[in-house]
């Protein structure tokens, strides 16, 4: 490989280490702007969205403000409150960096474009992306800040709880494709993407997704609007723009994740032996749509109280996951043929959606009543 | 569910509809010509002074007493040029103040203030509170260039 | 829960494990959803409300003993400062006072001007409502700027006819400041359309959607009997079941003559609140579009006005259907031209005194749906 070759020279370390180093490096940099573009292209989107033009003034159609806005961030004081628990306050920034990058070791961008190879890297990502609760309990216990504290125990608890479908929902597929390793999943899905044959498992991935990303409708843990930003609310500067900066690259990880999983990664629909360059270009256009699904849901929902929250995550979400898993291996026991996969997880799927559409209409409400002579009214008083 | 996919498609039919903002310091939006910004006074053109007398009828008038008005005798009239018998000496009309109510157009019975209509009225952002208050000078500077011509006159 | 929760700041769980605390929690006066400078200090437990104390005044200007001070027409402006939302329906109910006390008769299409905009002017307020409300439930501003949106274009119309984009000082005592402008009618029927669009905006986006339901319904209700005990009015009245609505009920200028229904709620509940709001609007484009049919020729002043506004002694009371509920002016006269004394019944702060009533039990994040469908005017609470 040319990384080794170039870093060989260099250091007298193992050249696999150097190697390592020189990937993660340049992961970082290129996410780091990454995390860029995605800033502007969410501010633009959302923007149109609300019939608005977004940023305009810095350089031609606002193309600088990512980085107006770094600069203005870094060179921003950065405060600490002085009842604040230094050390949780400090390092909860690392907890909840460190574990978003590390995820993208195991992403394989194309066939061979991946940092680490590993054999169980769907185990990995999981496990990784559900460890940054910690840096989040301990940013909203550090601050000493009550609204900190609201936000971060309400981060806790919807990460944990949105943790269990989305990895059941991930056993489903494992259960398919009889493999852990995200490449081989990939190539599992070289004529039918597995959205086909697991719209359920899909569901309930994309929304359980949106609860790991804190996005809308499940941004409750920050919710501007009720708890001020949550745990950032002490954060200011470099540490607030280092938790944004997760959070964006939380959202390619997924995005990432569920166009490997559910949208056939850089195999389907041309095959693996169409070069990196396409493969390169399969991932990325497949990773655009589930962002542009996140930006979406951003734009056109409101947010779950945290009850139902909970509620949506113990009572559908889990229950549903469980029966794909039952339904998957109904079907890997018996042998059936995979459209029944499609057939079963489909129904199941419609019936989800059916009940969560009765579950808000429980009791179908009165309508408004058109009163044109108001008069009687006085009786009521 | 079905509600759900209703909002996405509101903000997606938002999506290709023309976005409505103004890119407002570069761009300025065309205001009506009743716009009231903030009182001026008016030139007179024809005898070269302002069509202020001085007669503190909007002094008095005034909710907030941001004016302060002083008169004195004409000598454009001593020197037979002017039907004005009294001039205005001073004018300040506090800007800070001023809630732009138009009663010091109304009360005016010489047509000699009206409300700026243009931007200039509107952009009068400074550093100093101090700074607000104008005096003769500023207030009939814009008219004199022939700038406004207020259109409000009630 | 509610139980234990009267009256207490910080209580001590005695049944649970005794290090377990309610924390009071400051919310306000710089916090995102209390809709100005407005402070509530919520005792919660974990997410729920157990106690709230409101406290306001952080806006107190003296309004009302400023316009002791002023005479009749200086004072408009000030009517319009109070309440910043609905500046005509205010101007309108202050007019309307000094009017009855001089037992002046306005000409007819002063009052249909003055009708036309005091419905706009819901329209636009309802509008701000839609927007923060859609925010106050966790929209990422989407509502916000599509009701700000119609909001511009309807100030637009009332920039080009009084001069000004929010304080309007334009009604008069007898009447109207000046002509409306040579196109009004055109004007007003396209911000109609226009607006009629954007209501149909708002309500596809927000309406049916199941999450908007899911948190609006079935939080802060309230029944028809504690609406009354409690003295709301406006659109918190109407959605607890009670059809009660001034210009049906006690007409002033001339409401009397238009048809138009009042939407009445059921439950009493926030998305009950925001469906009334949402039926009004188009209640009030009905308004307008009649309005606009039977607007006459003829003079905005009666032809003998005084030059100087002089009232006879005595006390009036005079009350509009503003966009948040019965907007009041209460005016005593010892003659002269300025009031003796002067007293604002602003419906945002009667409402509000239900915010505790209606909070206690619920979850903190439906606190702020609670106040938020109150809509108040902090300007309007503190005076
Ligand atoms: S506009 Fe009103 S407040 Fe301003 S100077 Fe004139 S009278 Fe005074
Ligand atoms: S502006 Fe008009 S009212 Fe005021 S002092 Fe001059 S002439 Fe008199």
């Amino acid at each position: 490989m040319s990384i080794e070759l170039l870093a060989a020279p260099l250091i007298d370390l193992p050249q696999r280490w150097m190697a390592a180093l020189l990937a993660i490096i340049a992961l970082t940099l290129v996410m780091t702007f990454a995390v860029m573009f995605a800033t502007y292209y969410e501010r633009k989107v959302v923007a149109r969205m609300q019939q608005r033009l977004g940023p305009m003034r810095t350089g031609p159609y606002g193309i600088m403000q990512a980085f107006a806005d770094t600069v203005k961030l870094v060179a921003k004081e950065d405060l600490r409150p002085a009842t604040a628990d230094p050390v949780a306050f400090e390092l909860a920034v690392f907890a909840i960096f460190v574990p978003a990058f590390i995820a993208l070791v195991a992403v394989p961008f194309t066939e061979d474009w991946i940092i680490s190879p590993m054999p169980l890297s769907l185990l990995f990502l999981l496990a990784v992306s559900g460890l940054s609760f910690i840096g989040f309990l301990m940013a909203g216990w550090g601050s000493d800040s009550k609204y900190a504290l609201l936000g971060g125990m309400r981060a806790a608890a919807q990460l944990i709880s949105y943790e269990i479908p989305l990895i059941l929902a991930m056993i489903g597929i494992v259960m398919v494709t009889s493999s852990v390793n995200v490449g081989d999943i990939i190539i599992f899905q070289d004529k039918v993407p597995l959205i086909v044959w697991q719209p359920l498992g899909f569901l309930i991935f994309l929304t359980a997704s949106v609860a790991e990303l804190e996005r809308q409708p499940f941004d409750i843990p920050t919710g501007e609007s009720e708890v001020a930003g949550g745990v950032f609310i002490e954060y200011s500067g470099i540490r607030w723009s280092m938790f944004q900066l997760t959070s964006y690259v939380n959202m390619y990880v997924f995005a990432l994740l569920g166009a490997f999983v559910f949208l056939g990664g850089w195999e389907w629909p041309f095959g693996r032996d169409i070069g990196w360059g396409y493969q390169l270009f399969l991932t990325l256009a497949k990773m655009s749509l589930f962002i542009v699904f996140y930006l979406w849901s951003r734009t056109s929902f409101p947010r779950l109280r945290v009850d139902q929250l909970m509620s949506y995550a113990w009572k559908v979400l889990i229950p549903f996951a469980l029966l794909q898993i039952f339904l998957n291996g109904l079907v890997l026991v018996y042998d059936l043929p995979d459209i029944v996969l499609l057939i079963t997880s489909g129904a199941a799927a419609l019936a989800m959606v059916a009940l969560v559409y009765r579950a808000v209409r429980v009791t179908p409400r009165v309508p408004l009543k058109m009163v044109s002579n108001t008069m009687p009214a006085r009786s009521v008083v | 569910m079905l509600g759900i996919l209703k909002s996405m498609g509101m903000t997606a039919r938002a999506c290709f509809r023309k976005p409505v903002t103004i890119e407002y310091p570069t761009t300025h939006r065309e205001i009506p010509n009743r716009d009231r910004a903030f009182p001026i006074l008016i030139w007179d053109d024809e005898h070269d002074e302002p069509f202020c007398t001085g007669c503190h009828a909007c002094e008095r008038a005034c909710p907030v007493e941001c004016m302060t008005v002083v008169m004195k005798d004409n000598p454009k009239h001593a020197a037979g040029e002017s039907k004005r018998r009294k001039i205005i000496d001073e004018f300040w009309i506090d800007y800070g103040r001023c809630m732009r109510c138009n009663i010091c157009v109304e009360v005016c019975n010489f047509e000699a203030i009206g409300m700026n209509n243009t931007w200039a009225g509107h952009e009068l952002s400074r550093y100093d509170r101090s700074e607000l208050v104008m005096d003769l000078d500023q207030l009939l500077s814009q008219s004199k260039k022939h700038l406004v011509e207020p259109g409000l006159r009630a | 829960m509610t139980a234990r929760a009267k009256g207490t700041s910080s209580v001590v769980v005695e049944q649970d494990a005794p290090e377990i605390v309610d924390i009071p929690i400051n919310m306000g006066p710089q916090h995102p959803s209390t809709h100005g400078v407005f402070r509530m200090v919520l005792v919660v437990s974990g997410e729920k409300v157990l106690d709230v104390t409101p406290h306001i005044g952080y806006m107190h200007r003296g309004g009302e003993k400023l316009m002791e001070a002023m005479d009749f027409r200086q004072g408009i402006g000030y009517a319009d400062r109070t309440e910043y939302l609905a500046q005509f329906s205010a101007e309108l109910g202050y007019v309307l006072a000094v009017e009855r006390l001089m037992e002046i008769e306005v000409p007819e299409r002063a009052q249909y001007v003055r009708v036309i905009l005091t419905e706009l002017n819901r329209l636009s307020s309802h509008f701000m409502f839609m927007g923060a409300f859609g925010i106050d439930s966790g929209l990422f501003g989407t509502s916000f700027t599509y009701a700000f949106r119609e909001r511009e274009y309807l100030q637009d119309v009332f920039e080009e006819v009084s001069g000004d984009r929010l304080m309007y000082a334009y009604f008069r005592v007898g009447g109207l400041a000046w002509e409306v402008t040579d196109n009004f009618v055109e004007r007003v029927h396209d911000v109609m359309k226009t607006s009629a669009k954007g209501i149909q905006d708002l309500d596809d986006l927000l309406t049916r959607n199941e999450i908007f339901m899911a948190r609006c319904q079935n939080i802060g209700s309230f029944s028809a009997q504690q609406a009354i005990a409690n003295g709301l009015s406006g659109p918190i009245l109407r959605a607890s079941g009670v059809p009660w609505d001034l210009r049906k009920d006690e007409p002033y200028s001339i409401y009397e003559r238009f048809r138009f229904e009042v939407p009445v709620g059921h439950y009493g509940d926030v998305y009950d609140r925001y469906l009334v709001r949402l039926e009004e609007m188009r209640q009030s484009l009905a308004i307008i579009e009649q309005a606009l049919e039977g607007l006459p020729e003829g003079p905005i002043v009666p032809d003998k006005m005084p030059r100087r506004l002089r009232t006879p002694p005595g006390e009036v009371y005079a009350k509009v259907e503003s966009p948040r509920g019965e907007w009041g002016v209460y005016l005593v006269s010892k003659g002269g031209d300025k009031p003796y004394r002067m007293k604002m019944r602003s419906p945002s702060f009667c409402n509000l005194s239900a915010l505790r009533e209606m909070t206690i039990g619920q979850y903190l994040a439906d606190a702020v749906m609670i106040l938020g469908s109150m809509d108040i005017v902090l300007c309007d609470v503190d005076r």
